[in-house]
């Protein structure tokens, strides 16, 4: 896999991960979902913070 | 991928994008309130009243329907619905005894300990109705619904196409760079790759369950016309005298099913029933069985089960898009998740129109000139 995709790959696989983690259960598998799908939203935010001009 | 079918993607991505941009904002800010129409209606007041004590008993369902015709003696119940989250909740439909769907009557709820009737509002006399409304058919009705729809699988064609142009752009920049000091165009450019790849499985996810929820009505008709049809087929007797009582019915349908719960009952002669049997829909416990669905049909004359039958497949993957579409089986912490992609969406969409918008429009400079080479790499960087 090319550099371009790694990081797209990886937030694409901790999404499905997410998704699909609270339907399959409560407790943990809530955990599970909340923390993968956080992922994503929080690179989109850290990466908009660091670069936000002035 | 040759030059050819890059443009041929840039192309398909562009126009899918634009056809789209307009309902899916819509869409996304009805849907980031709707994320929350629990504690919407909880906040205004209108909450369905499932008020019952710890212990009680559930009124026998013979009763619930009788209250429910007290509401308009002229009709007779055509289906009882029990809510999945609210047990206490009973949805019944009254209707004309010869009406096989749900045009001609009304919905009657009713508390299912209490009795208690609770009047439906009309959806658009409430936020969350009204937003509803306009999210699933823009107050066009069916047509709107399949226009929503239509637009539901050119928003997944826009993300996959977008997909596939964030490769050949991104070929030598950096992951997640947002160049805001090179122009509008440049740094929405950047702000929707970023955003838009980061959220693009929960988009697709989200765009595609959203367009298959639009046709429900297609597909649940054509599980009635097809597998739902040939089932009641079998069972084609005409009723000849009166029917058992409705709590025996719905005993020989959940004996059928051990450990599952009632989703529906319908009467003989509702589409989802047989001339003389009724329709008894079940399902399970979990966020994830309670979106399978069986059926029994009952003799409504003896009360013995027919058959049994499973959902197919396409029917599942209805049921399963409810959840993967309002995000509601995680809890609020989900919800909040959910809201804050469609957040992102809605930037996606609109950092995706302002690049369109601020699209270099000169054509006509010799190659190989400055201006030339820049609107060459212009072309590179659309992704509207």
């Amino acid at each position: 896999m090319t550099g371009v995709w790694r990081i797209p790959a990886a937030l694409a696989a901790l999404s499905f991960v997410g998704l699909a983690a609270a339907i399959l259960g409560d407790g943990v598998w809530d955990w599970t979902c909340w923390a993968a799908l956080s992922v994503p939203l929080a690179v989109c935010a850290v990466k908009l913070w660091r670069q936000w001009p002035g | 991928m040759t030059p050819a079918s890059l443009r041929g993607w840039r192309l398909v991505h562009r126009w899918t994008s634009l056809i789209c941009s307009a309902n899916l904002l819509i869409l996304c800010v009805t849907g980031l309130i709707l994320v929350f129409h629990h504690e919407i209606q909880h906040m205004m007041g209108e909450d369905l009243d499932s008020s019952h004590t710890e212990g009680q008993a559930r009124l026998p369902l013979q009763s619930l329907v009788d209250i429910a015709r007290q509401a308009d003696p002229a009709l007779v119940p055509r289906l009882l619905s029990f809510d999945a989250e609210d047990k206490a909740v009973n949805y019944i439909y009254l209707g004309p005894p010869e009406e096989r769907g749900f045009d001609l009557g009304r919905w009657v709820v009713l508390n299912g300990f209490t009795g208690a009737n609770q009047m439906l509002k009309q959806p658009e006399e409430t936020l969350t109705g009204f937003l509803l409304k306009l999210h699933v058919d823009l107050f066009t009705g069916f047509a709107g619904q399949m226009f929503v729809g239509v637009m539901g699988l050119l928003f997944v064609v826009s993300t996959v196409s977008g997909l596939v142009v964030y490769g050949p752009f991104m070929k030598k920049l950096a992951f997640g760079v947002l160049r805001f000091g090179r122009g509008t165009r440049i740094g929405n450019i950047d702000l929707h790759n970023l955003f838009g790849v980061a959220t693009l499985v929960w988009a697709f996810v989200v765009g595609l369950t959203g367009a298959i929820l639009s046709f429900s009505p297609l597909i649940t008709g054509y599980w009635q016309k097809t597998e739902l049809a040939a089932l009641t087929a079998r069972h084609p007797e005409p009723m000849t005298g009166s029917a058992v009582a409705i709590d025996r019915v719905a005993a020989a349908g959940l004996a059928a099913f051990p450990g599952k719960d009632l989703a529906f009952i319908a009467y003989p002669g509702n589409e989802y029933a047989g001339s003389r049997h009724f329709g008894v829909m079940v399902r399970g416990h979990t966020e994830l069985t309670q979106r399978l669905l069986s059926v029994a049909l009952v003799d409504a004359e003896t009360g013995v089960v027919a058959e049994t039958a499973g959902t197919p497949w396409y029917m599942t993957v209805l049921m399963l898009s409810g959840p993967f579409h309002f995000g509601d089986y995680g809890g609020l912490p989900l919800q909040i998740i959910w809201a804050l992609f469609t957040i992102v969406t809605g930037v996606v969409t609109v950092t995706g129109f302002v690049v369109w918008l601020k699209r270099p429009r000169a054509r006509t400079a010799p190659a190989g000139s400055a201006a030339g080479r820049g609107n060459a790499q212009g072309k590179l960087g659309s992704k509207a």
